[in-house]
Parts: C-alpha cells; sequence; structure tokens
C-alpha cells in the first residue's frame, strides 16, 4: 500500500520503476493459473478495449487507403459513373516520368527546416527547464503558434512577405533597403515556406521536449552538478538519453511531414514558382487534370516512401524499447 | 498472419468500394417548365462560386424577388470557395443542390447522368444564346445567367495621361503604349495578378479574338494551339513580352486581387486583362475608394481582321437541374426566372443571353468603334477538355501560364519558343491518344 | 562569472528574438482587423497604425455575417463528442497496449502511427464515398466520427502517463477480485486526469482550428462552425483582410484565453511518465 502514495501524479516515479519487471501479462506469475475460462477472457480483454479505437481506424482510415490502392489501378476521372481497370499502367507511368519525382526536391527544403526546428526546440526546452525569468511568458509564447488557424496563419505570412510588408517595413527599421521578393524565386520561395512551417510547429516539438526534460527527476542533476558536470555534460548524458523516444517520434514525424507537406505552400502559393509538393502536385492531378487514377497511385507511392524512411530511421537509431513509445 | 490481413484488408476494400457505388442512374431525366407559377414548390439549394454574393445578401434579395412569383418555393444558397474541387467530390453522391453550375471537370458525355434536361436545343436556340455548350444528344442541360467578352480593363485616365488615345491594334502597338505609360506615369501598365492563380486563365479566353474565327475551338482540338499565328500563341507571346519587358508588376508572387481593384481605380494600375464580368466589380472599388468610377473602361484584344477588333461572346458559368433533385420543377423554375427576370445580368453590366436582347451600356464603345461580336462554334467543347487533361497541359487552369510569367522574369529557365514548343508537343500526343488526329 | 554572464545573456537574447518572431506577424493582423476598408484601399503600410484604434465595424461583420453564434454552438457540439470520444478510446488503447501483452500488440501500435503518416488530402475522394455510404453527410456525425479516428499523439501522451502508474495498483485490485473493466475504471482512468486535460486542450483546439472536414462535410448553412464562418468571407471574388482579420482574431481569442488559462496542464500532461 506504500506504493500508492509514493507512485501518482508527482513524476517522479522513476525510482518506482525500478521494482520487479513489471509482470509481462497481468496475472501470471504469482497466482495458481486461472481456470481456463478465465483465462480465455483474459486473451480476449485487450482486445475488447480496442474494439471501439480499431473500428474507426480501419473504417475511417483504412477503408478509403484500400478504396485509393483500388482507384490507383484504374482510369478514374473522379466523378464519372464509369471507370476501366488499367492494371498497373499508372505505375508505369509515374516510373517513367521523371518529372513526376522532381517535386521531391522541394522537400528536401521542408527536410532541413525540420531539423532545424529539432535542434531550436531541443535549445528552448533545455533552456526554459531550469530557472529562467519569466519562463511561463516564454513558454506561452512558443508555443502559441502551434495553436493558431491554419489559413489564418497563410494570410498573415502572405502580408509578411509581400513587397513593402511586415518583412521589408522591419528590415528598413534596422536601415537595411532590400528588392529582394522573398516568394519571387524557387529557392527564395522554398526557404521562406519552410521558415513559416517552422514558425508554426516548433512549438509542439518544444512541448514534447521541455516534457521529456522534466520528467527527468531532480536529484540527477543535483547529483551531477556536485560531480562538477557543467550545463553541457548535463544534457549528453542526462537529459538526451532520457528524451530518446520523443526525439524518435518527433524525427519520424518530421520525416514524414516534410515529405508530405501540402497546407502551407498551398495556400501561401498554391505550387507555383517552384514551390509545389509532391502532394500538391497530386492533389492537382486529381483533380484539376481529372487523372484520380494517377493520382491514387501517386498518393500510394508517397505513403510508400515515408514507410520506408520510417523503418530505416528504427533501423539506424535503435530503440531499447520494443515500441517507439 | 500480416500477409494474410493485407490482402484480407484490399478485398474488403474493394468490396467496399463497390458498396460505396456510384450515384444511381437517373438518366435522361428532363426538369419540364411549370407554366402555372401557383402549382411549383418546395425548397431548392443552389449552389453558387460567388461567396461574395451570398455573403453579403445579394443572393438573398434575388431568392426574395423570386418568391414574389413562386410564393411556394424556398431557396437556399451554398457558396463554395474552390468551387470545382468542392464540387466534383460532392457529384460522387446524389446530393449537390437542386441548381448548380456546371463545374468544367465533368465530361460532356456525362451530362445526362448528372443534370436533367432543360429542353431540346430547337427550341431553346430560339430564345437562347450559346446553347451548344451545354448540348448532348440534342438535349440542352445548362444556362447560363449572363454572357461574357473578354477584355482588358484599364484606367482610361492614365492611359490619357500617357498620350493614348486610341485602341492599339496589334500587340507591338500595345506594347509600345505600355512603355509609355511606365515613362510617363507612376502606375504599373500591368498587374498580373499572379498569386489570385484564377485571373491567369482569363488569357485562354483570347482564343477566338484574334483570328476572329467562329470556328477557333475545333482548331484547337484539330491542331497545335501554339502554333506560330495561332490565337492562344499570339496571346501567350503578349503576356510574356510584357512580363519580360518589365512592364508588369514588380512581385508577382504576392499580388492581392481584392486590393488591385481599388489601385486600378486610382490609377496606380493600368491595365488587366480580364472580362466584361469585372468591370462591375471595378467600378464599385472606385466609388469605394472616392474616384470617378467612368475612368474604368473596356477594351479588346489588340488584333484586328480587316481593319475590325473582335470580341468572342461566351456564357459564363452554366446552371443545371441536377438530376436526383426531388423538385425539379421548382429548380427548372428558379433557372428561368433567374436568366429572364430577375436582372442578374443587367445588374453585372453583362450581355444577355437572350437572343434579341441589346449590348450592355458598357460595351457601347465597342459598338462605336465597330467591334464584330462573334460566339464560337462550341461542338468540339468536348474533345477540348478530353485532350486538355489527357495531356496535363490545363487550359482553364493558372499553372501554365504560372509558368510562363516565371520563365518571362527569369524565375524560370528557358526560352519562350523551348517552353511552347514542349506545350505543343504534349498537346498533340494528347491529340494522339486521344483520337482526334 | 563573466562566461557565465554571457551564456544567461545570450540565452535571454534567444528568447526575446524568439518571442519578437512569434508575435510580430500576430501583431500585425490586430493591427490590420482594426482598419477601415478605406484604409486598406489606400493601401498603408503592414506596421501602420489604424486610424482609429477602436474601430470594431470590422469585428461586428466577421460576428454577424459569419453567423458566428451558430457556429459557436455547433462547435461546441463536435468538440463536446469528438474530444470525450478521444479521450475515451485513447485511454482505453493506451490501457490495452500498455497492461497486457497480446500477439498483435506491435501491430495494433504500428496500425496507428502509420495512419498519422497518411497525408488525409489524398485520401478525401474515398473518405467522401464511405463517409456520404453512411449517410453522415451534411450531418454534425461526419466531422465526429473522423476526429475520433486516429490520433498518435494521444495515445502517446496517455501512454506516457499510464506508464507511471504501477502496475502493483492493478495487481492489489484484481487480488480484491476486479476486472480489467473495474480496474480500468476506477483505477486508471481517475489517474489519469492531468494527461486527459492535455489531450482535451491539445485535440479540442486541432478540432476546432480544422476547416477542411467541416467544410467538406457539412456545406448547409446552419452547419457552419468557426472556421468555416471566418472563411466565408475569403472566396475567389470577395478577400476583404480587413474583415478576415478580425475575424482571424475572434476565432484566435477562445485559443488564446483557454491556452492561458489551461497552460499548466498542457505542460503537466506532456510532462508525466516520459521516464524510461
Amino acid at each position: 500500500m506504500t506504493d500508492t502514495t509514493e507512485a501518482g501524479p508527482t513524476g517522479r516515479s522513476a525510482a518506482r520503476r525500478k521494482e520487479p519487471p513489471p509482470a509481462p501479462a497481468t496475472g501470471t506469475p504469482g497466482p495458481p493459473p486461472a481456470p481456463r475460462g478465465t483465462r480465455l477472457w483474459r486473451g480476449v480483454t485487450p482486445w475488447l478495449f480496442l474494439i471501439a479505437p480499431l473500428a474507426l481506424l480501419l473504417t475511417f482510415t483504412y477503408a478509403p487507403i484500400a478504396n485509393m490502392v483500388a482507384y490507383s489501378f484504374t482510369d478514374w476521372d473522379g466523378v464519372s459513373p464509369e471507370l476501366h481497370y488499367t492494371g498497373a499502367g499508372n505505375y508505369t507511368e509515374l516510373l517513367t516520368r521523371p518529372e513526376l519525382f522532381e517535386v521531391f526536391f522541394v522537400s528536401g527544403y521542408y527536410l532541413a527546416a525540420s531539423a532545424l526546428q529539432i535542434v531550436a526546440a531541443l535549445y528552448f526546452a533545455t533552456i526554459l527547464s531550469f530557472n529562467v525569468r519569466f519562463r511561463n511568458f516564454f513558454k506561452g509564447v512558443l508555443f502559441f503558434p502551434y495553436l493558431i488557424n491554419g489559413v489564418a496563419i497563410g494570410f498573415v505570412f502572405l502580408y509578411f512577405f509581400q513587397d513593402g510588408g511586415t518583412l521589408d517595413s522591419v528590415l528598413s527599421l534596422f536601415g537595411v533597403h532590400t528588392d529582394h521578393a522573398w516568394l519571387g524565386t524557387p529557392t527564395s520561395a522554398n526557404i521562406s515556406l519552410a521558415g513559416v512551417s517552422v514558425w508554426r510547429y516548433m512549438g509542439l516539438n518544444f512541448v514534447l521536449f521541455l516534457g521529456a526534460i522534466q520528467s527527468v527527476p531532480g536529484e540527477l542533476y543535483e547529483a551531477a552538478e556536485l560531480d562538477g558536470a557543467n550545463r553541457w555534460h548535463q544534457f549528453r548524458y542526462i537529459i538526451a538519453p532520457g528524451i530518446k523516444p520523443v526525439l524518435s517520434l518527433s524525427v519520424i514525424l518530421s520525416i514524414s511531414g516534410s515529405l508530405s507537406v501540402f497546407e502551407i505552400p498551398y495556400i501561401m502559393t498554391g505550387g507555383a514558382t517552384g514551390t509545389e509538393t509532391f502532394v500538391i502536385q497530386t492533389v492537382k492531378l486529381a483533380f484539376q487534370f481529372n487523372k484520380t487514377g494517377l493520382a491514387s497511385a501517386a498518393a500510394v507511392v508517397l505513403l510508400l516512401i515515408v514507410l520506408a524512411a520510417t523503418w530505416v530511421q528504427r533501423r539506424l537509431v535503435p530503440d531499447d524499447r520494443v515500441d517507439l513509445v | 498472419m500480416n500477409r494474410r490481413t493485407i490482402p484480407a484488408l484490399l478485398t474488403a476494400g474493394l468490396l467496399l468500394s463497390a458498396c460505396t457505388g456510384t450515384a444511381g442512374t437517373s438518366k435522361g431525366a428532363d426538369a419540364k417548365a411549370v407554366d402555372d407559377p401557383s402549382k411549383v414548390s418546395g425548397t431548392i439549394k443552389v449552389l453558387t462560386q460567388r461567396t461574395d454574393l451570398v455573403q453579403d445578401g445579394t443572393m438573398k434579395k434575388y431568392a426574395d424577388d423570386f418568391r414574389k412569383t413562386y410564393p411556394k418555393v424556398k431557396v437556399e444558397f451554398e457558396g463554395l470557395t474552390n468551387y470545382e474541387a468542392d464540387v466534383k467530390i460532392r457529384m460522387n453522391t446524389e446530393n449537390y443542390g437542386d441548381v448548380l453550375l456546371i463545374p468544367g471537370v465533368i465530361k460532356k458525355s456525362d451530362y445526362p447522368k448528372f443534370f436533367a434536361s432543360l429542353g431540346t436545343q430547337a427550341e431553346r436556340a430560339k430564345k437562347y444564346r450559346f446553347t451548344g455548350f451545354t448540348m448532348v444528344g440534342g438535349k440542352v442541360y445548362g444556362q447560363s445567367p449572363i454572357g461574357v467578352t473578354p477584355g482588358f480593363v484599364y484606367n482610361k485616365r492614365v492611359w490619357r495621361e500617357a498620350g493614348i488615345t486610341d485602341w492599339p491594334t496589334t500587340p507591338a502597338e500595345f506594347i509600345t503604349a505600355l512603355k509609355a505609360i511606365k515613362a510617363k506615369t507612376d502606375a504599373d501598365p500591368y498587374y498580373t495578378n499572379f498569386a489570385a492563380q484564377w485571373p491567369l486563365t482569363s488569357w485562354t479566353y483570347v482564343n477566338g479574338s484574334v483570328g476572329c474565327d467562329t470556328g477557333a475551338t475545333t482548331k484547337l482540338v484539330e491542331g497545335d494551339p501554339w502554333a506560330k499565328g495561332a490565337d492562344l500563341r499570339v496571346g501567350d507571346t503578349l503576356l510574356y513580352d510584357i512580363v519580360h519587358e518589365g512592364l508588369a508588376e514588380k512581385d508577382p508572387t504576392t499580388t492581392n486581387w481584392e486590393a488591385s481593384k481599388p489601385r486600378l481605380a486610382k490609377g496606380q494600375i493600368a491595365t488587366q486583362w480580364l472580362g466584361t464580368w469585372a468591370v462591375i466589380q471595378f467600378r464599385d472599388a472606385a466609388k469605394k475608394a472616392g474616384v470617378d468610377p467612368a475612368d474604368i473602361g473596356f477594351m479588346p484584344f489588340p488584333a484586328q481582321v480587316g481593319g475590325k477588333f473582335c470580341a468572342v461572346v461566351g456564357p459564363d458559368y452554366n446552371q443545371a437541374v441536377n438530376v436526383h433533385s426531388e423538385h425539379k420543377a421548382a429548380a427548372r423554375a428558379w433557372i428561368d426566372w433567374f436568366t429572364d427576370k430577375s436582372g442578374y445580368g443587367e445588374d453585372n453590366l453583362a450581355i444577355s443571353p437572350l437572343k434579341d436582347a441589346p449590348l450592355p451600356a458598357v460595351l457601347q464603345p465597342y459598338t462605336d468603334a465597330g467591334v464584330k461580336f462573334i460566339e464560337v462554334d462550341d461542338t468540339a467543347g468536348a474533345q477540348l477538355k478530353l485532350i486538355d487533361s489527357e495531356s496535363e497541359v490545363g487550359l482553364y487552369g493558372p499553372d501554365y501560364r504560372q509558368d510562363l510569367v516565371d520563365l518571362a522574369r527569369g524565375a524560370r529557365k528557358g526560352s519562350l519558343d523551348g517552353f511552347l514548343g514542349d506545350l505543343g508537343k504534349r498537346w498533340t500526343d494528347a491529340q494522339r491518344s486521344v483520337g482526334t488526329r | 562569472m563573466t562566461r557565465r554572464a554571457v551564456a544567461r545573456t545570450f540565452v535571454y537574447l534567444s528568447l526575446v528574438l524568439a518571442t519578437v518572431v512569434v508575435l510580430l506577424p500576430l501583431g500585425v493582423i490586430v493591427l490590420t482587423s482594426f482598419k477601415s476598408e478605406r484604409e486598406m484601399a489606400d493601401d498603408s503600410g503592414a506596421l501602420s497604425l489604424p486610424g482609429d484604434l477602436l474601430n470594431l465595424h470590422n469585428y461586428v461583420t466577421a460576428f454577424q455575417d459569419g453567423e458566428m453564434l451558430s457556429a459557436f454552438a455547433n462547435t461546441a457540439f463536435i468538440l463536446l463528442f469528438a474530444v470525450s470520444g478521444t479521450v475515451l478510446i485513447g485511454s482505453m488503447t493506451a490501457y490495452a497496449i500498455d497492461r497486457f501483452t497480446f500477439r498483435f500488440r506491435k501491430l495494433v501500435i504500428a496500425l496507428f502511427l502509420v495512419a498519422t503518416l497518411v497525408p488525409g488530402v489524398t485520401t478525401q475522394v474515398a473518405t467522401f464515398r464511405l463517409v456520404n455510404s453512411f449517410g453522415m453527410f451534411d450531418t454534425l456525425w461526419a466531422p465526429i466520427a473522423l476526429y475520433m479516428g486516429t490520433d498518435i499523439v494521444s495515445i502517446y501522451i496517455f501512454l506516457q502517463f499510464i506508464r507511471s502508474i504501477p502496475v502493483s495498483l492493478d495487481e492489489s485490485a484484481r487480488l480484491d477480485g476486479a476486472n480489467a473493466f473495474t480496474i480500468y475504471r476506477k483505477i486508471i482512468f481517475p489517474l489519469l486526469k492531468p494527461a486527459i486535460a492535455t489531450v482535451v486542450i491539445v485535440k479540442g483546439i486541432t478540432v476546432y482550428n480544422d476547416f477542411y472536414i467541416p467544410f467538406l462535410y457539412m456545406p448547409s448553412e446552419d452547419l457552419g462552425v468557426i472556421s468555416t464562418s471566418l472563411f466565408r468571407f475569403k472566396g475567389p471574388f470577395a478577400a476583404h483582410w480587413e474583415t478576415i482579420s478580425a475575424g482571424a482574431v475572434l476565432v484566435i481569442l477562445p485559443t488564446l484565453i483557454a491556452f492561458l488559462s489551461l497552460q499548466r496542464f498542457i505542460y503537466n500532461g506532456f510532462m508525466k511518465g516520459a521516464t524510461r
């Protein structure tokens, strides 16, 4: 019964976890094996809990995916009541048209931006987990962009990058007068858009890291300081191992996010001037040129690429935990 | 286990897709007009892309007017921001309003599957123009409440200040005129509205104006739209030259459609290629900005045949009745009333779709200049859409023109000839695969 | 000491810079929302102050024309069901995954993760047909069903939290004769309160801001939600930025208030139990 009082929502339960390996299946060691009926019941119980979530998941996510895979084998235009099966024709077309894959270069910008984003999030999470003045204010400010409506952000930044807009006005305050069209060339536009993406999503990474860092028990820091470790050492040996799962999740989400970027460039430039991403291209194929079959094939290919990237990442940086969470 | 679940999922998915099925086939249904207004009843939903008119209550006023003649019919509006994409998704179901505008994505041959017929072409053509655009198998499926003609909206005062008195008659003269504006006034001679995307599609409607050819659409279907001397090539080259010579705005990527209206009214912008439908909007913007609306002028494409300009008149979006609608008579009544009696056309300074109606006052300068009005024959319209989608050129979309503008201002590598040649090749390849060559 | 001081200065400087970067674009929106149509037509610079700092005209327009009152009601309804659904489902999933070992455990987790990696916009046609075949089109249930579907972030939050609840609690309850469901209901769920708060906030805000799903599945005017009300103003023909800014501020305001008052829960929720 002492367990109950010591554990609970204080978060300092690292020590608690050191108790004998948590019973892998509740009830197996200890009391004599339960009668067969109960064991069957126990085997079924987890599934009972999972019925609702899995049903929703399968119905609203996987069924459409299956449908989409089915469409990718047709030449459907997205609305006509008739369609014809074309076998793997769409996939062949995808592979023989290099320009359809060139758009992945644009994702490179977002990938680089996410790397920066994670580093920045880690940096801010680290400094804000120690004592800094106005800590809560800064925490709030950094997280807030994540909560803002996507289209509103698009407008805010269109205004920001306009000729004579916010960015130009601010720069002129510092005496820098550029004639640069921020969204004017592919390179500049992609960098600007990737910047907007960082602005928007860093808050989430930040809070995730902050939570993980703050869960590391305080005694460890004190002990380390007594041993003469400075901030950097503390980061490397205490914080870093503790946030591995969160970091892993963040990296996976970043990679998949960069490959499937859609909202920000679509709202701000519609994909013009070299800012077209793979998903924008897919949407255009489906809705402007009525090639829903081809677009579905493209979406399937994208999904496979994202899965492959995730798998590679898990191989390169294995977690000692079985699940990534 | 995994190996077996995946095929199982796939089969389930395919079965599901069969179950979710397609819209029912009530082919060949008609929306007949009913003579007695008191017999028509029901609540109908009208889908429209004019979100602004739904927003500020204008559409409601029309609905209230309609109610006076048809007291038992209630009209509700749904404004769709991305009309084409949103309606297309909805047309996968039977639920796409009672009255809707025919989206460009629907194949002409599919019209009978989605819309109820409004009558045979023989009878409709007696009263209305543009019946050919929605005619399938002898029956007409849509009706546009307004006719439009493309043209340049320009600020007369600025053009006068630059010393230009007459409309340019060739593209070269046009460029010279813009250069004069740039030299002698503060205005941006031309505004592309690049960022809003859809204004760039109006350049497609140059087709027919240059050669004054009623068979222009058929020419697109059978030949190369960007061959030397072809209408689209002339139009696109003009756009290219305008941007290339620095006569357009400095940063196309951050243009603002709404803001461009008062700016043109005030003379900060001199010209935009749009259509008659835009004039009323610019005049309203002028009033709001405190400037004289009479400064807004309208001129045709700088090309003459036989010493006269040519203006192509065509329908705007066509209204149609949903073939699955349960209030077809009411829907039909609305379309008829809206086209004939609502005053929508006059309010928008548009060309009336009624055969014997006079031209709106805004086109008076055209009549004075002896501009020839032609209607392009749309028999090949269905084929045109097929080739357009197959080639992924997108005549009615903004993409290739955005690339063109990028090319002109150096944000994209290549030459004009190479660019247009590539478009031409994709087009002719698609013609072959679709089978019109 | 100096090194320390330099380090500290750098830290504060970076924080201030980050603050400016975050707040500047937003501040401009607030300024724009107070400008009149005439001022917008005059194309005053982005940073210029509006003529009348208390010009509430745009706010009134945004509120009335956007029918925000009914939008708030609809949004509240959707939020209620979607969020409570997510909490129940997320916590049940986390409970099942953490407390039991069963054959397909890894597969289930993978299913949820993969589902998040699929960009929703590519499956929209297929999803739409499916929702329609259930007859949910143009009802409030379509978005509710879609929002409850998958959410790896919520599951992650619950999972992290459940891990810090010791198994011994379960075991002692089991000795007292409780079955799995009772354990879940009486022990686990109440202890998850901070995590629940976090999920409610984060999921709630995501649902609140989502625009595309309500727009596509609930076209009727009386079924508008807050995010779609904002976009009644933005069509290809009309983009009155001063009204949109006012609308955006109105839309962001509840988020801001919720965030400021519930900050503590957000941070705590992410924090608990994120130990090894």
